[in-house]
């Protein structure tokens, strides 16, 4: 009986990771006015703080997102990707978990590594701030601290269009190295 | 002259503004069938840069999810046999804005007529059963929102419920803006999801 029923149940996760493949669009819509980003300060999993504001010259991708959420687990791989071809380029990518815990995240992590910040907003204040109305929900914030494009729904960040269109907001020298400003990055 | 002018003004002029301020019926391609792995149905229903897919969700596998999240057993229940779908919404255009709002659509049911469970509708409820707050954000965020904008690409994914016992058959009344224009569709004979509880071959 509970074999079964596990069974059913990673059937029915595979089926929804497949739609979301299938669903998932390449557009990033430009944010009108490009308002000033609101700016939090939220632990990662290791416990260093980051502060929006400290990303001030670099292009950040930010992420809201679930454990539990389809669309969410089905881009995670691609942004992971994404970072790996952007990280020394002044692209950082910030990924905000809603409402859940550490141990709930470190779980996910095993079955979807990701080496960006993978950050806690548990009270759901920081999301509430945002012009969120479903998960996931991506916005990219230019170096001068502005949200320029937004993105419902989950993407295939490591498209190379897709890339291009977040470097070249980048001023042209760029810093090339991230360092969280309250507590310097786990080695 | 006099006359016809007067004419055109107080007959035609109202009809035409109707007809153009009147929700626009899409012809739609409507798809329905079944997972075979899982047995569960499913809707699709797309036109005019809409795509919508309804795919019933096993009260057990709701159940299974809220429970995880820190509601009670009677809470999770209550959810699991409220007709649950995941749903999905495309803006599948590219230059085009779709703006949903779910409290303006219409379920069918044995002759009455009612309006889905919301966000709001069950925040409400939460509130009032002092539920887990940390359940309640993981609902919150786990249901499709009432209102939302999807420009070209935009898609979202989430529940939504439709107050219904298990089982039960509906009619979906729905209605969207496609750059500013009303819409509506409807998709006839859907079906909740019963409340089986599957056993291992023998």
């Amino acid at each position: 009986m509970k074999n079964a029923m596990i069974k059913r149940i990673i059937v029915l996760c595979t089926a929804c990771l497949w739609l979301c493949s299938a669903f998932a669009g390449q557009g990033l819509s430009p944010v009108n006015e490009k308002p000033v980003a609101p700016d939090f300060s939220l632990a990662d999993l290791d416990g260093n703080t980051h502060k929006l504001s400290d990303y001030r010259g670099k292009v950040v991708l930010l992420n809201f997102w679930a454990t539990w959420c389809p669309p969410c687990r089905f881009e995670m791989p691609s942004m992971q990707n994404a970072w790996l071809q952007t990280k020394d380029q002044g692209i950082v990518i910030l990924a905000i978990d809603v409402g859940e815990d550490e141990d709930t995240i470190f779980t996910f992590t095993g079955d979807y590594p990701v080496e960006f910040p993978l950050l806690l907003d548990r009270d759901s204040k920081v999301i509430r701030q945002w012009p969120v109305r479903g998960l996931p929900t991506t916005f990219v914030i230019d170096p001068d601290g502005r949200i320029v494009y937004r993105a419902i729904g989950g993407r295939h960040w490591d498209d190379p269009a897709l890339l291009d269109k977040l470097r070249e907001l980048l001023p042209s020298r760029a810093p090339t190295q991230h360092q969280p400003v309250s507590k310097p990055l786990q080695k | 002259m006099a006359l016809l002018l007067t004419s055109l003004c107080r007959y035609l002029i109202p009809v035409l503004l109707a007809l153009l301020l009147s929700p626009v019926a899409q012809a739609a391609d409507v798809t329905t069938g079944e997972n075979p792995d899982t047995g569960l149905r499913y809707w699709q229903w797309h036109a005019g840069d809409l795509l919508l897919k309804l795919t019933q969700r096993l009260p057990d596998q709701t159940r299974a999810f809220f429970l995880a999240r820190g509601f009670n057993a009677k809470q999770s229940d209550m959810i699991a046999t409220s007709c649950v779908f995941q749903s999905m919404m495309k803006n599948t255009g590219k230059n085009s804005v779709i703006e949903l709002d779910l409290s303006k659509w219409k379920v069918t049911h044995g002759g009455q007529q009612q309006t889905l469970h919301t966000r709001e509708v069950w925040t409400k409820l939460w509130q009032q059963q002092k539920a887990d707050m940390a359940a309640q954000i993981a609902f919150e965020w786990s249901l499709l929102p009432t209102r939302q904008t999807y420009l070209g690409d935009d898609y979202n994914w989430g529940m939504s419920s439709y107050g219904l016992k298990p089982g039960s058959r509906f009619d979906l009344y729905f209605s969207w803006q496609r750059n500013g224009i009303n819409h509506h569709g409807r998709i006839n004979g859907i079906e909740c999801p019963a409340d089986i509880h599957p056993e291992p071959p023998q």
